[in-house]
């Protein structure tokens, strides 16, 4: 097959671009890898579109070879089309090689059993030392190019697998030494020297000469072991902000001797020496490499970097001076005194403000200055915080200006904030305070978002600064004062920023949200309710509305009502309505509930205001506040209607939930016409209206009635409760029981206990007590009537005698008819519905007491057997 | 101090996307990492479209949110630098590094070497600088004498081939894209010496140094008795350097006019090599003395091939060069300004050309304009809402010339029409350029 054409090639990839899920579920999808690799190899697809096609497998090798083995025989294939590339110069060999590398990582098979990396690593090596790596590559000068490209290869290569080149050190620093490209061998020495140090100190090894060594051992210049476990602690081998990280992998360990101390200096010096001549972004990474490899090491003063700092810190470049403040974070007082302290603070302030540096950059500088690493931080770690030695002198010049974006703005307002936080004992000396051109910046914000033609981000930015102000300084009153009474003003000038108040409400605390609520209230109340910006109002005060001003809230709403002609209107006007339920109510709102459910147009609102009215005047106030609070069961997301809804739903339907009730079966009670069980109860937490349902599995009893407790408190003795059976025969049952209750807050509850079991013992009733004197011919009849229609047996009781006097009196007694203690005993009990059971125990011997049975149904004689069995053995 | 991808993105407000990304790159090596790396909390980078809406949306330019949008407007929800966290299938991509500039937002994702729960302060991650001077290379590289939208396709269309050598594994080699592509164009040099990395060869020819010196002044002027009027200037001095050798040593010394105010605020190019520790300290937060170092300021450096900014510095001058007055007066949807200048006698009253701009935000196209010049002509672009005014290169003997007239509006139509957060109403500025 041809190679497809260029244009059907431009349009394949587009559509893949677009959306590579789709494109891989696609027809085409499958096809589209073996494709992509057979026409790397055509000799007439165009060089052009095998970049592109490159340009693909480097960034979707994952979509295009999804699992190990495809991404193994990809890299093999990539590696194939590289070497019977023709010795001349080609654009193909980087993107080649940079593929191949992506695949091995990203496929996940790098390692000494895969054939790829076999070929690629001594390849990668063998390029950027410089050597000739073979006719495939061409002419020696067309390799060159390719060693910064080798270098880069197997930077990213360590990076996935820290420790892979712990052995190639030596040969590294001798190509640095030598006439290699400086930045790619510097950065990948820094990288693998941090990496080996590391890994090292993990171990607690020693360097073990590999500073030196040209390859140490006999395994090659890989080292998998190591690389094998860096890449099981790939995750905490990078924590880029020391301080943050501190102790968890720490470098303190790793102890060196003298010799490999000079070594490592040796190392890092060269590192740094020829580091001029790395792109600014290339220097921050090996400084940033450098800190984090000699943070903590011991006989390593962090002074070597003092010769760069001062080049550094004149620049206003982004990543330079990030570097810097890293290395700050990472050596603290041992590199920078407090005066350098100082120094690197004003530059600091001086590149957060510069008018020749982009906004994002001042952002970023006055982030760093609320984090400043400083040496001995006075405040929480982690919190934002003014460092001390930026002085109110450069805190003055950092001052917010009305003319700042918006983020520039908030930013240097924080500031603002701390500073006026920490000036808020100090003497008020100064022509203007911080708190002045706090509140004087405060209200400029607010005449620019009340201005009418103010786009919607200048009132985001108002509201966002005086949330920051209110979190900053809560405890300071007259500036929140005076931001209530502005905010009140706004509102008057600008009503249509009713949803940025309720968000606001929302956000912030109690200290500000109550004044201001009330203040916003007389705000709305105070004039009539029929203008346009009605609706605001009625949004307004659906939030603010409660307590003391009731009738002014109520006259604004009955004066309001005439104006609410549609919908959403009169919707917004039942939201107060059920705000005012919520929190107050009173006479009032029922006859405008009244009024409302008579005059609204729309149907739906009537209703409302109908079910409002009907759930005012018969919900007591907690449980109406329950009926419309929010709902437990409406997510957030859900509308206001359907919320509303829930909650009435919540309150009006019974709830399923864990049962807040512990039922335990008491002593057994042997007297009365039924069978009667003995319940204890005890509440975990009150409740109201209990009724516990009963259900027999089986129906061998007939239907139970439920039991009715009207309250029940934790901590207050319940009297037990007593639970007729009327079993439709003589059996044992376990019976199903459900707890149905109100609960405080007004919801009712519905919950299932454990079942609870009667026993066969728990049916015995007595026979009615025969005359006196005529017992035994009583019990004589009745152990006669039994045959022939009944059954017979006899059971050995493994009893002592004394036994079984103890054991009649504690089970027995109410049964017994005839009585000749201690040996003798002639028990009678009746089971509902006709059946009896006759015992006569007597003769006790030595070892036991012979006991015979007899009963009129046979079909209790087993459960009677069970019985005696079980009574013997608790005895 | 990785990226995990590179994106820009046009908004493209009224379209049903609301915008296109215009370049994306991925850096998959990058994202393993950072899967093991962010543990429970790795969020992967989504596919374009998802990343798109995401974003146009955390930056507020979709179209349908004009109202308060809870999750953008909330109070609460402060940002303070560029970097955002974009909601994507219910999750937030962190940290992603934005920002819009010349109509196109540049993105970046940067690896975050450990995990996100809690996040951890931006100031602890190197790859937010890095992230950031990506997007500042980028952005330079497009601006560069871009000014038609076929130039911008055309530097676009260059953008995947400049990554793969800037950026070729996600790690930043070179933010300066523009080396590269003379790399591109001139066979590589091989030199038996070190070359630095930021010299894509050495130059051969007749040895030249050309210098230039741009400042802008910021002034506000009020016009009240009872307010200072504030100026200050912003320099900057480029250079352009053709000196053989490979690291030709070069200082370049600026010594201040007899009574010139100090240089303060200086900030120099990362190619010089020492600064004296005056320079590194002046500056315009302390409170000026006397004892302020008035120079000679010496630049020792060693000159990339390219023309670079050697040095940014503010300084205070004693008078505005030019005294303004600019007053608006708005009657329904008209609007009176009248506009006054006046060159100072101290400057000399010769320029290649002089002009200014009197622009109006925030409004609808110009419909009308009735207008007096004493001196001068005007241009007007309706669309734009601007007017020129064109004084030429010179002022008359008198050095006041003013301008009045009456500029009525339509109505505001769509959103191209210039947008600013600050000249709303009765704010406005004038801008002149000489």
């Amino acid at each position: 097959m041809g190679p497809l054409s260029r244009e059907t090639w431009a349009h394949r990839l587009a559509a893949f671009r677009a959306s590579p899920s789709a494109f891989m579920a696609g027809a085409d999808g499958e096809n589209l890898g073996r494709d992509l690799l057979s026409d790397l190899r055509n000799e007439k697809q165009s060089e052009q579109t095998k970049v592109s096609l490159l340009a693909l497998s480097l960034e979707y090798p994952a979509e295009l070879w999804p699992n190990a083995p495809a991404a193994e025989a990809a890299a093999t294939s990539l590696l194939d089309t590289l070497v019977l590339l023709p010795p001349r110069p080609s654009a193909l060999r980087k993107p080649l090689l940079l593929a191949a590398t992506t695949l091995l990582v990203t496929g996940g098979v790098l390692g000494p059993t895969s054939e790829a990396s076999c070929r690629l690593l001594p390849l990668l090596l063998g390029l950027a030392s410089g050597r000739d790596v073979g006719q495939g590559f061409g002419p020696i000068s067309e390799q060159r190019p390719l060693r910064a490209t080798a270098c880069e290869c197997l930077r990213e290569l360590e990076s996935c697998k820290p420790g892979l080149l712990g052995c190639s050190l030596g040969l590294l620093r001798r190509l640095l030494g030598q006439e290699g490209p400086v930045q790619p061998l510097s950065l990948l020495l820094a990288l693998s020297l941090r990496d080996t140090l590391v890994a090292q100190s993990r171990s607690r090894a020693g360097l073990q000469g590999l500073l030196v060594s040209e390859i140490s051992t006999g395994s090659g210049p890989w080292d998998w072991t190591l690389a094998e476990e860096g890449g099981a602690h790939l995750l905490p081998q990078a924590p880029s902000w020391p301080a943050t990280e501190e102790g968890e992998c720490g470098l303190a360990v790793l102890e060196l001797t003298p010799e490999e101390a000079r070594e490592l200096r040796a190392v890092v010096a060269q590192l740094l020496d020829t580091s001029y001549l790395l792109t600014p972004v290339a220097q921050a990474q090996l400084l940033w490499l450098l800190g984090w490899a000699l943070r903590g090491l011991r006989g390593q003063p962090p002074a070597l970097f003092k010769p760069q700092l001062v080049r550094l810190l004149g620049t206003g470049q982004l990543t330079l001076l990030h570097a810097v403040l890293a290395l700050k974070a990472a050596f603290g007082e041992a590199l920078f005194t407090a005066q350098d302290e100082a120094l690197l603070l004003r530059r600091l302030a001086l590149a957060a403000q510069h008018p020749s540096l982009p906004l994002p950059t001042h952002l970023f500088y006055l982030h760093c200055l609320l984090h400043f690493p400083e040496n001995w931080p006075l405040g929480p770690e982690g919190e934002e915080a003014a460092p001390l030695l930026l002085g109110p002198q450069l805190c003055r010049s950092l001052m917010p200006s009305l003319l700042h974006e918006p983020m520039a703005l908030l930013a240097h307002l924080h500031l603002l904030c701390l500073l006026c936080a920490e000036e808020e004992e100090m003497d008020q000396g100064q022509l203007q305070s911080p708190q002045q051109y706090l509140e004087e910046l405060l209200a400029g914000m607010r005449q620019r978002a009340a201005l009418d033609s103010s786009p919607q981000t200048l009132a985001t930015v108002c509201f966002q600064a005086s949330y920051l102000v209110a979190s900053c300084l809560p405890g300071q009153t007259k500036v929140l004062t005076s931001l209530i009474h502005g905010l009140a003003q706004l509102y008057q000038a600008r009503p249509m920023l009713a949803p940025h108040f309720v968000d606001f409400l929302d956000q912030v605390g109690p200290e500000l949200g109550e004044p201001l609520k009330r203040a916003l209230q007389q705000e709305v109340v105070s004039k009539p309710g029929r203008n346009e910006a009605l609706c605001w109002h009625l949004q307004m005060l659906a939030k603010v509305a409660e307590g003391d001003a009731q009738s002014a809230t109520l006259s604004f709403l009955q004066d309001a009502a005439a104006y609410c002609t549609d919908w959403s209107l009169q919707q917004a006007l039942l939201r107060v309505c059920r705000a005012l339920l919520q929190t107050s109510g009173g006479r009032g709102l029922a006859s405008l509930l009244q009024v409302l459910a008579r005059q609204l147009e729309d149907p739906d609102g009537r209703d409302h205001a109908r079910l409002y009215y009907i759930l005012l005047t018969h919900l007591a106030g907690p449980k109406l506040g329950v009926a419309l609070g929010p709902s437990v069961a409406a997510p957030a997301l859900a509308s206001s209607l359907v919320a509303e809804n829930q909650g009435f739903a919540a309150t009006l339907m019974v709830q399923e939930t864990p049962a807040p009730i512990r039922l335990g079966v008491g002593p057994r009670m042997a007297k009365g016409p039924l069978p009667v069980l003995q319940l204890h109860i005890e509440a975990l937490e009150p409740i109201y209206s209990l009724e516990l349902r009963f259900r027999v599995e089986g129906k061998i009893y007939a239907p139970l009635k439920a039991i009715h407790v009207p309250y029940l408190c934790p901590g207050r003795p319940a009297h037990p409760l007593f639970l007729p059976l009327q079993p439709r025969c003589p059996a044992p049952a376990k019976l199903e029981v459900q707890a149905l209750f109100s609960t405080p807050a007004g919801l009712t509850c519905h919950a299932p206990l454990p079942p609870l079991s009667v026993n066969f013992e728990d049916l015995f009733l007595p026979f009615p007590q025969p005359p006196n004197g005529a017992e035994w011919s009583f019990f004589e009849g009745l152990w006669d009537s039994c045959l022939p229609k009944g059954a017979e047996s006899r059971v050995w009781c493994p009893l002592e005698p004394q036994g079984l006097e103890t054991l009649v009196s504690r089970h027995l007694e109410p049964f017994v008819v005839v009585a000749q203690p201690p040996s003798s005993y002639h028990i009678a009990i009746r089971l509902l519905p006709t059946s009896m059971l006759l015992l006569q125990l007597e003769a006790a011997q030595i070892d036991g007491v012979p006991v015979a049975l007899r009963t009129d149904d046979w079909t209790v004689l087993p459960l009677a057997g069970d019985y005696l069995r079980r009574l013997v053995g608790t005895e | 101090m990785a990226l995990r991808g590179v994106w820009l993105v046009r908004p493209e407000p009224g379209t049903a996307l609301c915008g296109s990304v215009r370049f994306s790159r991925r850096y998959p090596t990058v994202e393993k990492r950072a899967k093991i790396f962010n543990g429970v909390s790795y969020v992967p980078v989504p596919e374009d479209g998802p990343f798109l809406k995401a974003l146009l949306f955390e930056l507020r330019l979709l179209d349908d949110d004009k109202d308060f949008v809870k999750r953008c407007d909330s109070c609460s929800r402060i940002n303070k630098t560029s970097v955002y966290a974009l909601a994507i299938g219910g999750e937030e991509l962190w940290p992603v590094v934005a920002f819009l500039k010349n109509g196109m937002i540049y993105a970046s994702v940067p690896l975050v070497e450990q995990t996100l729960s809690p996040r951890p302060p931006l100031v602890s991650l190197s790859g937010i600088s890095q992230g950031l001077q990506l997007l500042f290379g980028i952005q330079d590289f497009l601006s560069l004498g871009q000014k038609s939208d076929s130039e911008l396709n055309t530097k676009l269309s260059q953008l995947p081939d400049l990554l793969l050598q800037a950026c070729p594994f996600g790690t930043l080699l070179d933010a300066n894209l523009q080396n590269f592509l003379d790399n591109i164009n001139v066979a590589s040099v091989t030199q038996p010496q070190k070359l630095p990395a930021w010299k894509a060869g050495t130059y051969k020819g007749k040895p030249q140094v050309s210098i230039s010196i741009t400042e802008k002044v910021k002034s506000m002027q009020y016009d009240k008795q009872d307010v200072a009027d504030t100026w200050q200037v912003v320099g900057a001095v480029t250079c352009k350097c053709d000196l053989e050798g490979i690291m030709p040593n070069v200082t370049i010394s600026l010594s201040l006019p007899t009574n010139g105010s100090p240089l303060q605020d200086i900030l120099v190019h990362p190619c010089v090599t020492s600064l004296d520790s005056a320079i590194l300290t002046s500056n315009s937060i302390d409170v000026m003395d006397d004892s302020a170092f008035s120079g000679p300021y010496k630049f020792p450096f060693s000159p990339p091939l390219e023309s670079f900014n050697l040095c940014y510095y503010t300084s205070q001058v004693p008078v505005p060069p030019i005294l303004g007055f600019y007053q608006i007066k708005e009657e329904d949807i008209q609007l009176k300004i009248a506009v006054n200048l006046k060159l100072h006698e101290s400057v000399k009253n010769n320029f290649e050309f002089c002009e200014a701009h009197i622009p109006f935000y925030n409004r609808g196209p110009i419909t009308h304009l009735e207008y007096k010049v004493s001196f001068g002509q005007l241009e007007i672009f309706r669309e734009k809402g601007l007017l020129i005014w064109i004084i030429g290169q010179k002022f008359p003997k008198s050095m006041e010339i003013n301008l009045s007239g009456t500029v009525t509006f339509g109505a505001k139509g769509h959103d191209k029409q210039p947008f600013d957060q600050i000249c709303i109403g009765g704010t406005a500025y004038v801008k002149i350029g000489n």
